[in-house]
């Protein structure tokens, strides 16, 4: 693995997503991109229609006539969502009646019937690609991309919330500088309170570490959360704050000597170099 | 189908909150969103579900379209898979733990999905690069896009560690954007 650093560059990511191999932690920082960062939205959509051609090759089928009618009834305002969720009684009973190695049976043969249909598209597609690479006039011309680049001055400090995050439960902050570059994006589950920040553009320096830190009013000096930065993900210390503060406290990200501040207890050493507020995801109200 | 000028005509009378054309617009598209979805939750009632929020979203959302950008099914297709994929990543239960079985259940039910296709110069194109890459990464890539498998669900099915599977990706990813040149 010597390209590494091509990890946690936006392009990636974005492509990523659009393929749908993120991780769903990843998916909600993604998609808070997607609403925050007009470039990495932009790059999301090349890559959606880059790939979006792959869909000519399933084979359509028909849903059931009640998806229709449940629709209708939601945009109607007529259906309660948790109506349409629930399982119908008749259907309920009817279920609460079969054992369970009927079920699991029938689970399963659906399961296999679904695979067998993705194993077949793969098959032909695989078999399609393969003749068609042997046809030269197929093959458009390989354009050398641009080497991706990672700005970094990190003299400014510009604070930028998400206004829209896109998952109940959960926060998520946005570290950047510019629109085009956000450096980490830190996204926290105040129930578990667990967090997981993702290093994005912010490129490491030599002989430096970023520290994150919880600035709030109840302490008299920033805590530090730990080093970020240093790999793809990082899991800072949530664990010891109460979710009021979680959820109200401003988090910072401080360039510090490598190995983080020389007293912790006291703050930062170095410039703060990212802040942002978490905000709350609003609940999905379907 | 319908051809994708006339679901743009759809899609910009949606915008401006005509049901009927709604109800056309679902016709024409419904089966193919359906296919998509049910590949990737594998269950009728998720998929269900899911083709609901789609097409509340796609009512909600059909102003933003942009005809200049995307086509209406490729748009809508992304909608789709998004909302599918965002709940297949929820759902523990939804496992692939089976994929074993995959290949040899093939041969039961083969749909011939490209006997009927028309192809565009888009697809052309795309599966041109796609037959460039390595074999191995290649039914990654389609793998990943048909069954919505997150990369661990990969590691397991191609019995490789995630971080090859991640690195795989990514260099998949990368090459079929150099291929396709944009």
């Amino acid at each position: 693995m010597t390209d590494d650093t091509e990890t946690d560059t936006p392009e990636v990511m974005a492509a990523e997503y659009v393929l749908g191999t993120l991780a769903s932690n990843e998916r909600e920082q993604a998609q808070a991109m997607i609403e925050n960062d007009p470039a990495f939205a932009q790059l999301v959509r090349a890559w959606e229609l880059r790939l979006g051609q792959l869909h000519a090759m399933v084979a359509p089928v028909e849903p059931p006539p009640e998806t229709w009618a449940r629709i209708q009834a939601r945009l109607d305002g007529t259906d309660p969502s948790a109506a349409i969720l629930l399982p119908h009684p008749d259907h309920a009973a009817r279920v609460a009646a079969e054992s369970n190695v009927v079920r699991l049976r029938r689970r399963v043969g659906r399961w296999r019937r679904a695979t067998a249909g993705l194993a077949a598209i793969a098959a032909a597609l695989i078999a399609f690609v393969v003749t068609s690479a042997v046809r030269p006039d197929l093959l458009p011309g390989v354009l050398r991309p641009k080497p991706v680049e990672i700005v970094k001055t990190v003299e400014r400090t510009v604070e930028r919330i998400v206004e829209r995050p896109v998952n109940p439960g959960r926060f998520v902050a946005v570290l950047q500088q510019d629109a085009a570059s956000p450096a980490f994006i830190l996204t926290v589950d105040v129930a578990t309170r667990t967090a997981s920040v993702r290093r994005v553009a912010a490129a490491p320096q030599a002989g430096k570490s970023y520290q994150l830190w919880l600035v709030s009013d109840r302490f008299p000096k920033p805590r530090s959360l730990g080093l970020v930065g240093a790999n793809e993900f990082a899991q800072p210390a949530l664990a010891s704050f109460d979710p009021a503060t979680i959820s109200g406290a401003t988090y910072a990200v401080s360039l510090e000597p490598e190995g983080g501040a020389p007293d912790p207890d006291n703050g930062p050493s170095g410039p703060v170099v990212y802040t942002a507020k978490l905000v709350e995801a609003v609940p999905s109200s379907p | 189908m319908l051809s994708s000028q006339e679901l743009v005509w759809l899609l910009a009378a949606v915008a401006k909150a005509d049901r009927t054309a709604f109800e056309r617009l679902y016709a024409a598209t419904r089966a193919k969103l359906y296919g998509v979805v049910l590949r990737i939750l594998r269950r009728h009632d998720l998929a269900d579900e899911v083709m609901q929020e789609t097409y509340l979203k796609v009512w909600n959302s059909a102003g933003q379209f942009d005809p200049a950008l995307s086509s209406p099914i490729t748009w809508m297709v992304a909608i789709a898979r998004n909302r599918a994929i965002d709940l297949v990543r929820k759902k523990t239960e939804v496992s692939i733990e089976e994929e074993s079985d995959v290949l040899e259940a093939a041969a039961a039910d083969t749909p011939d999905p490209l006997a009927k296709r028309e192809m565009t110069e888009e697809l052309r194109r795309l599966l041109a690069c796609m037959g460039r890459l390595d074999e191995q990464r290649r039914r990654l890539v389609l793998f990943a896009y048909y069954g919505g498998w997150s990369r661990e669900q990969l590691a397991s099915k191609f019995a490789t560690p995630v971080n090859t599977v991640k690195t795989w990706l990514r260099r998949a990813l990368i090459e079929i954007r150099e291929c396709l040149g944009s």
